[in-house]
């Protein structure tokens, strides 16, 4: 198969983008010029989007290949502006809001990939709990600027450290891992499942599933089921031929297998539309059946991180003599500033 | 407008785990938008000298590998990227607790967030 971009383009593209960063990484002492630098380094960056867009978009229509969904383009570039904002903003606040658009901006993108049940889970917990932790820690830990001005920020905050040298790293590694990636994607193999069953494959370990929609849909008698696999316990159903075996069961024999009177087949012109594995189904089954290993490692991840928390946040910390008349001074300084303040405005 | 009417009607929210099988041209820009999300995530890690920014860039990170995992599971009609997510969010959720009770040690110890004010940690 043929590139379908080509890696000149890729390179210019990786290029304008990290010149665009590194414009756009916080520094001190430009106020003097009229464009404040990160603008340009916005301007640049925002060119080298659009151009990865178009070049994409052109080269793919090109030889008649499907694009990504028209959603697709406002959400990356949402995400990879709001990324690139998080990074380069001088105030750790608006640096975590930012994040958050970015995961925004991402689920939107796993609703285009037909992820739902990831994406409004990464909303809560991410949104919703993680961050939330960020920003808590944020106005906790750190030293408040004494005005609004970018000039008074700590040089924490306001100068990053080696921005052009950092850039040119990070967008070689883009440049390389894209251009090689790119000349390998027409080769991938593609899906051994068709495209129904990957769908509604897991519908045949679903049968009280079948049941239900079966029911509402009318098709089942009373004392009629799904036809079960005696063994596995299965539902007998054909998704590609979209075929249904029921049965009419009356009672369990003396080793509790079901005793079977009649069965018959539902055709492909009486599935019923609703009759399909969604999302959530797959992922469960999957996460259930495929990894349950998993869960038990996430547990004990979860369980070690909480004890190490509690513990590092336990201990009790001894100041030099220094630093805690320091943070007295300061502190004395700020209740005086206050009172005068008050003092001031009562008279 | 033909052409947006086109693209409303083909986003089908929840009406089956996987509608079509996606070609590998689509995959390509996903793939794309996760390298240079990875990316702005490394260089941030790199130039920003405030720690809880640092952290905040690793979980950039996280969101760019989740990202390419769920295009890839799509790819191939597998759930299995998906399930990888939720470990990684697991993961992401642990190490933003470990890390976020360090950095205020940290910050308890010497009054600054600068990964700078441990010099003397080099090796």
């Amino acid at each position: 198969m043929e590139q379908i971009i080509s890696p000149i383009a890729l390179y210019l593209i990786c290029g304008l983008g990290a010149i665009g960063v590194a414009f756009a990484l916080p520094r001190r002492g430009h106020s003097g010029s009229k464009i404040p630098l990160h603008i340009v380094g916005g301007l640049v960056l925002a060119m080298a989007f659009g151009f990865a867009a178009l070049v994409l978009g052109l080269k793919a229509t090109d030889g008649g290949n499907p694009l990504p969904n028209y959603f697709f383009y406002p959400f990356a570039a949402i995400g990879i502006g709001a990324s690139v904002r998080m990074i380069t903003h001088k105030r750790p606040v608006y640096s975590a809001l930012y994040f958050i658009l970015t995961i925004i901006a991402s689920c939107g993108m796993y609703l285009l990939l037909s992820a739902e049940f990831m994406a409004f889970a990464l909303v809560i917990i991410y949104a919703g709990a993680i961050l939330i932790t960020y920003l808590f820690v944020i106005m906790l830990a750190t030293q408040a600027p004494v005005g609004d001005d970018d000039e008074d920020l700590n040089d924490v905050d306001a100068v990053a450290r080696e921005p052009v040298l950092a850039s040119a790293i990070g967008f070689v590694l883009v440049a390389l891992i894209t251009v090689s990636m790119f000349r390998g994607i027409g080769d991938l193999p593609h899906s051994q499942l068709s495209s129904a069953q990957a769908s509604d494959g897991v519908l045949a370990v679903l049968p009280k599933k079948i049941d239900k929609v079966l029911d509402r849909a009318g098709l089942l008698e009373e004392g009629w089921f799904v036809s079960r696999d005696s063994e596995t316990g299965h539902a007998i159903i054909d998704v590609d031929a979209r075929t249904i075996q029921i049965e009419l069961v009356d009672g369990e024999d003396t080793q509790g297998l079901p005793i079977v009177l009649a069965s018959r087949t539902l055709g492909p012109d009486q599935w019923p539309e609703e009759l399909s594995a969604q999302n959530l189904d797959r992922l469960g089954y999957n996460l259930l059946n495929d990894h349950p290993m998993m869960i038990e490692v996430a547990g004990i991840i979860l369980l070690m991180a909480m004890l190490g928390a509690t513990v590092l946040a336990r201990k009790h910390i001894e100041l030099e003599e220094a630093l805690k008349a320091a943070q007295a001074r300061k502190l004395g300084t700020m209740f005086d500033t206050d009172e005068s303040n008050s003092v001031r405005s009562q008279a | 407008m033909n052409h947006l009417v086109q693209a409303i009607d083909s986003v089908q929210l929840a009406q089956l785990a996987f509608p079509s099988e996606m070609p590998a041209t689509v995959l390509a820009p996903y793939l794309f938008v996760s390298a240079a999300m990875f990316a702005i995530g490394l260089i941030g890690f790199l130039t920003r000298k405030n720690m809880i920014i640092m952290f905040l860039c690793t979980e950039l990170m996280f969101q760019a590998a989740g990202l390419a995992l769920i295009a890839f599971g799509r790819h191939h009609l597998q759930a299995d990227g998906q399930t990888f997510v939720i470990f990684v969010l697991c993961v992401a959720a642990a190490e933003a607790a470990m890390a976020l009770a360090l950095v205020v040690l940290l910050f308890r110890h010497r009054e600054s967030l600068s990964a700078s004010a441990w010099k003397e940690l080099n090796g």
